[in-house]
């Protein structure tokens, strides 16, 4: 991987005959390569969402088991089972129902509940908020304490802080995380009662509270994630730093060595955490649900448990699309993240 | 330095030990409750409710469409009152179904009508009246309710009628004398605001209900939160005692447990796994009440199709199981054993049968020998404690050389599998404070109940009867005679008489959660007006 | 280059040097000796050893403590021996993990061998499609299938493996596309050598190295992951032992009996490590760093 020559691919942008020409301009931006790119991205994620939105319903559909039937209750009799399903259009062939779906969740209808009666849509965004900043802060911390701690690892490998960061690390990967969410209950709100054991503050309710009572849920998911990333971000910069020779030529251009960590080596490790950061985002989203469970957050991954048991695939359809069409989007965003990243990708050299 | 590697870990694995060991012991506070002095006014409650139980309420809370009414009474009674409800002296005897909303009530026709007197002056939160066309608008909807929640009452035709403003007659066309007990627990106690159903539809009505009870709804989210505040115009002075009371759905019974001594609640209802009894009992910072036990185990067998329709199967099963082991092994002794659908907290409570067939395992070889093999499948909710009683019974079944599988349910697929004939042993329990109640004995036992393993007109006939005649020394009888029944056809065994306990942080007071109230059906009926908190010191 | 070395320790003459392999590579050694043991006690061990069945037991004799006369571990609630329970359970989670990563990289690693080497259309369709698949939180679609179609051993590794087979494929169409610069695969295809042959005879020995430490690593977040379906009670059913299983039962009364939750967590805990150990520093060899 050597370092990009600038000058050689594009016209330096600003230069040249055109202060008068800004359209020409404009069509320059749309024509550059890394506009392009990030263009092409966005079309690919709509073929996608879309692949994604038909493995759920025909998953979700193939499922035995009777939605009217629960719905009801314990004493229907079949008569009136079948009125149920005929109201609930149950009984239509299964690529009507999905078009009839895919039509209406684009514009935001996302069905109703066959249990509660309510719109999916509602209960969906009344959970989001406590969702999204659950995985948005497990996000942030494993990610804000996987790269200093890595860093510092890979500044002198094989000593003291490197090996007890890789101990903690590789031991933390290996304990599973509800486990670790119950341990930290013990612990923490039990034991020295530091947090609280469940519930959650909404932000309106006071910023310090809500954290407070997001400390240990995010410290159960967060955990594994860090130790992965950490473990990963170190094992990468290892490799540059030891085995890339343009890491030799900067060091024997005299670049000091947290130079080297940070501008170079860093650098092109972040690419390959990037990925995986976007691989694991699914692990991220599903760890809501056990510890949404075990913390009783209202979140969404709450909502989807109650209606796996409840047997009320409406929701559960839409929960699980709502999660997919998170981790495509986020997925997208490190995809272009890369790209933006990537000098050579940007200036259309591959 | 590659040993060092090794070491930290397996520190690191003893740390994590230290701690679990410690949670099980720790908190030396004193023990005991403080004085119980006289109630305070103010303070908020947190209750937590088993979300696989009273914890779900994912239809709502109107009672003529919540399929989980049973479950949720708590919730009811906070919201609504309810025109009757069950209390009890402290220690759980003496228990007796008391009018509450309703100011009395009247049995005429030896029970064929049943005339209901509303207290005077009781208003719903909206303000309006609750007065007797409100309590008879709400009977005729949850009866003609498509909701198969309704009530199955043998109405005569226009059985639902408005005397005075206050009174309420309903007419049958059989005694019903067992009406009024089976009150607290049925969806008709709940009386809604017909001015607030209809100005809310009854979409929205079910999210924010509106009652006469003592406390109003302030959000609801279903299956996971309630938030309710006190009812300024609730009609006994001076209460309820709270300020506030929320309803939050939990996990299960670790969970609640740790959330309490975490002070994150102040209350459990429904706490059933042994272990954490005894350690909340040892530990001392939480008053544990365990209810007095109403509804027993059985293993429902079905007699209509399958290997149990023959009589020396079913025998065969009855010597095979040992409760007494269970109760010992699982339960520590603290459950007694029942042999009929009563428990000892109940109505008409019978602890011996007469001829019930005892636990013979060379018996249970020789039949199962006869019948040349014998294979079936139990099957059992989903919960905890149910599920290792159904392990421990296919432990003693095998012995016996009976194959057995077993089957862990949902609510919705165990309903199926009633309905659909499919299954051949259930491990259920039966029984109520009033047999003739909720999920009582006609529930399991009539032969047009979907839910019954049993056909049988006789049995039909006797169940009836007790339901019917309002002499309690006859019902007594009548209840003797069906269980002897059961047994002698060796219907269904029954095991340990269950009741769930009340957790309760110090300083939190009243009946049903911190003195004995015998479950109607599962959980016991607080009194949440009569709740209250001691100020934290 | 590790076979090299090996190779060449072996050649050496036996006196005072030939225990020293395993000496000189502990990193590797000590993990997979770690591997080796765990599966020796828990295939083996229940064979050899007195330990009662892992399902059976009385009722009487439950809750017992560990050093109790029969039982080292102590009994669950069900009377049943915890150690035997433990080490059955290794079993069958060592087995569903197993059969999730061969399942995994074989059709993976095949699919995403034939798309980078095909490459064009094909390359396009089935990476576009994984993509579909590794966008998906796995967990939350496999909760969904299992709770219709039941619980059972066959049904989690099949879900489990459709969820990894999108990795696999990554790393084998990486691995495979790196593959392609290298000279002796030019060679082979200048020779007219089929493309089938090449991929069997140059390309699967030459990526399997790196499938097989994914596989390594993989195993550890099978088996955890295994042990969050059980845990919400959709992984192998009960009474069968699994540690994940067992895990989401013991929790159930965590504060008063954590030695439920302790034996299998240890047991999970030490072997996910050893698997984890072992792929990392077989990655760092293979990798030729």
């Amino acid at each position: 991987m050597t370092a990009p020559t600038k000058g050689a691919l594009a016209p330096p942008p600003g230069t040249g005959p055109d202060a008068e020409r800004a359209p020409g301009r404009l069509a320059e931006l749309l024509a550059s390569p890394g506009v392009r790119l990030v263009g092409k991205r966005v079309l690919l994620a709509v073929p996608i969402l879309l692949g994604v939105s038909v493995l759920t319903f025909w998953v979700l559909n193939l499922i035995p088991g009777n939605a009217a039937q629960q719905l009801l209750g314990p004493e229907a009799t079949p008569e009136q089972v079948r009125a149920l399903e005929q109201q609930l259009g149950l009984d239509q062939p299964g690529y009507a129902r999905y078009l009839g779906w895919l039509g209406a969740a684009v514009t935001g209808d996302l069905g109703t509940s066959l249990v509660s009666g309510q719109p999916v849509t509602g209960q969906i965004s009344e959970r989001l908020a406590v969702s999204g900043e659950l995985v948005g802060l497990a996000f942030l911390v494993s990610l804000g304490l996987a790269v200093p701690v890595a860093l510092l690892a890979a500044y002198r490998p094989g000593r003291m802080f490197d090996r007890v960061s890789m101990l903690v690390s590789i031991t933390g990967l290996s304990v599973a995380n509800y486990v670790l969410a119950l341990l930290l209950v013990l612990l923490f709100a039990v034991e020295l009662a530091l947090f609280p054991a469940i519930g959650f503050v909404p932000v309106a309710e006071g910023l310090g509270a809500n954290l407070h009572s997001m400390a240990l849920p995010v410290a159960a998911i967060a955990f594994p994630l860090f130790c992965f990333y950490t473990r990963f971000l170190r094992g990468d910069l290892v490799d540059q730093l030891h085995g890339e020779d343009y890491i030799t030529t900067a060091r024997a251009k005299g670049i000091g060595p947290w130079q080297v960590l940070l501008r170079h080596a860093f650098r092109n490790s972040s690419f390959g955490l990037i990925t995986v950061v976007g691989l694991n985002l699914g692990t991220l989203i599903g760890g809501t649900v056990i510890v949404e469970q075990i913390f009783a957050l209202p979140g969404i991954g709450q909502l989807m448990l109650q209606a796996v048991n409840t047997r009320d695939f409406v929701v559960v359809q839409a929960c699980v699309l709502v999660f997919a069409i998170v981790a495509v989007l986020a997925n997208l965003l490190a995809d272009l993240l890369y790209a933006v990243l990537d000098p050579r990708i940007r200036y259309g050299g591959r | 330095m590659r040993r060092l590697r090794l070491r930290y870990p397996v520190a690191l694995v003893a740390a994590l030990i230290g701690v679990a060991a410690c949670g099980g012991g720790g908190g030396g506070a004193a023990p005991g409750a403080s004085p119980a002095g006289p109630p305070q006014r103010g303070g908020e409650l947190t209750v937590l409710e088993d979300v696989a139980f009273a914890g779900g309420w994912p239809t709502g809370l109107d009672p003529a469409t919540s399929t989980t009414g049973g479950a949720n009474i708590s919730q009811m009674s906070a919201i609504y009152g309810g025109l009757f409800r069950l209390a009890a002296d402290e220690d759980g005897a003496n228990a007796r179904v008391e009018p509450h909303q309703a100011e009395g009530f009247e049995l005429l026709d030896e029970g064929a009508t049943v005339r209901i007197k509303i207290r005077d002056g009781i208003e719903f939160s909206d303000g309006t009246a609750m007065d007797a066309e409100a309590v008879a608008f709400n009977f005729t909807r949850d009866v003609t309710s498509t909701c198969t929640c309704a009530p199955r009452w043998p109405l005569a035709e226009n059985g639902i009628t408005v005397l005075d403003p206050l009174t309420v007659e309903l007419r049958f066309t059989r005694p019903y004398a067992a009406l009024i007990n089976s009150f607290p627990v049925s969806n008709v106690n709940w009386i809604v605001s017909p001015t607030a159903l209809q100005q809310q539809g009854p979409d929205q009505f079910k999210i924010t209900p509106v009652g006469a009870g003592p406390f109003t709804v302030v959000s609801n989210q279903l299956s996971s939160e309630l938030v309710l505040t006190r009812n300024p115009t609730y009609f006994k002075a001076d209460r309820p005692y709270l300020d506030g009371l929320t309803f939050q759905s939990i996990g299960g019974d670790q969970p609640a447990y740790q959330a309490l001594l975490a002070g994150q609640a102040q209350a459990y209802e429904g706490l059933s796994t042994t272990p954490l009894l005894e350690a909340a009992q040892q530990q001392g910072r939480l008053s544990v009440t365990v209810q007095p036990p109403t509804s027993p185990y059985v293993i429902q067998l079905n007699t209509k199709t399958g290997p149990f329709a023959d009589p020396r199967a079913r025998e065969a099963v009855y010597a095979a199981t040992d409760f007494d082991a269970i109760a010992q092994g699982l339960f520590r002794g603290l459950y007694p054993v029942s042999q009929t659908f009563t428990g000892p907290g109940g109505l008409f409570h019978q602890e011996k049968v007469e001829g019930y067939p005892a636990h013979d395992p060379a018996r249970a070889k020789q039949l199962v020998g006869e019948l040349g093999g014998l294979t079936v499948n139990l099957g059992t909710l989903r919960s905890y404690v149910a599920q290792q009683v159904m392990t421990a019974l296919q432990t003693q079944w095998q012995e016996a050389g009976i194959t057995v599988t077993t089957e862990t349910y949902e609510l919705s697929t165990l309903v199926q599998q009633f309905n659909s004939d499919q299954w051949d042993s259930m491990l259920q329990t039966a029984g109520a404070w009033d047999p003739a109640s909720g999920v009582g004995v006609a529930f399991r036992f009539r032969s047009d109940s979907p839910f019954s393993g049993v056909a049988d007109p006789k049995l039909d006939q006797l169940l009836d009867d007790a339901a019917a005649t309002v002499d309690q020394a006859e019902r007594a009888r009548l209840y003797t005679e069906a269980g002897e029944y059961i047994s002698d056809n060796a219907y269904a065994p029954f095991g340990l008489a269950f009741a769930a306990a009340n957790l309760a942080a110090e300083g939190v007071h009243g009946p049903g959660l911190t003195t004995k109230i015998p479950p109607i059906v599962v959980n016991a009926g607080i009194l949440w007006d009569e709740v209250w908190r001691a100020a934290p010191q | 280059m590790v076979i090299d070395s090996a190779v060449a320790v072996e050649t050496r003459p036996v006196g005072g040097r030939a225990g020293a392999w395993w000496l000189r590579n502990l990193e590797v050694a000590v993990p997979a000796g770690v591997v080796a043991l765990v599966v020796l006690a828990c295939f083996v061990g229940p064979l050899v050893l007195p330990i009662p069945p892992p399902v059976g037991g009385s009722v009487l004799e439950s809750y017992l403590e560990a050093g109790s006369p029969g039982h080292l571990l102590g009994t669950d609630p069900n009377g049943n021996d915890i150690l035997s329970r433990v080490l059955h359970g290794g079993r069958a989670s060592l087995t569903v993990a197993v059969a999730v990563n061969l399942l995994g990289l074989v059709v993976g690693g095949t699919l995403g061998a034939l798309s980078g080497h095909l490459g064009g259309i094909t390359d396009t369709v089935i990476m576009r499609l994984l993509d579909v698949l590794i966008a998906f939180p796995s967990l939350v679609l496999t909760l969904a299938v299992a709770q219709s179609l039941g619980a059972s051993q066959t049904n989690t590794v099949l879900a489990l493996a459709f969820f990894s087979i999108p990795a696999f494929a990554r790393i084998s169409r990486a691995a495979t596309l790196r593959l392609r610069e290298l000279p002796f695969m030019a060679a082979a295809q200048l020779c007219g050598t089929p493309g089938w042959r090449v991929l069997t005879r140059h390309v699967a020995p030459n990526i399997a190295p790196q499938l097989i430490t994914f596989g390594m690593l993989g195993m550890g977040i099978t088996i955890v992951i295994e042990g969050a379906l059980s845990f919400l009670g959709l992984g192998i059913p009960l009474p069968a032992p699994s540690w994940g299983n067992m895990i989401s039962q013991g929790q159930q009364s965590l504060s008063a009996t954590p030695m439920l939750v302790v034996w299998p967590c240890l047991a999970l805990f030490v072997t996910v490590l050893a698997f984890n150990l072992l792929g990392e520093t077989l990655r760092a060899r293979w990798s030729g760093r």
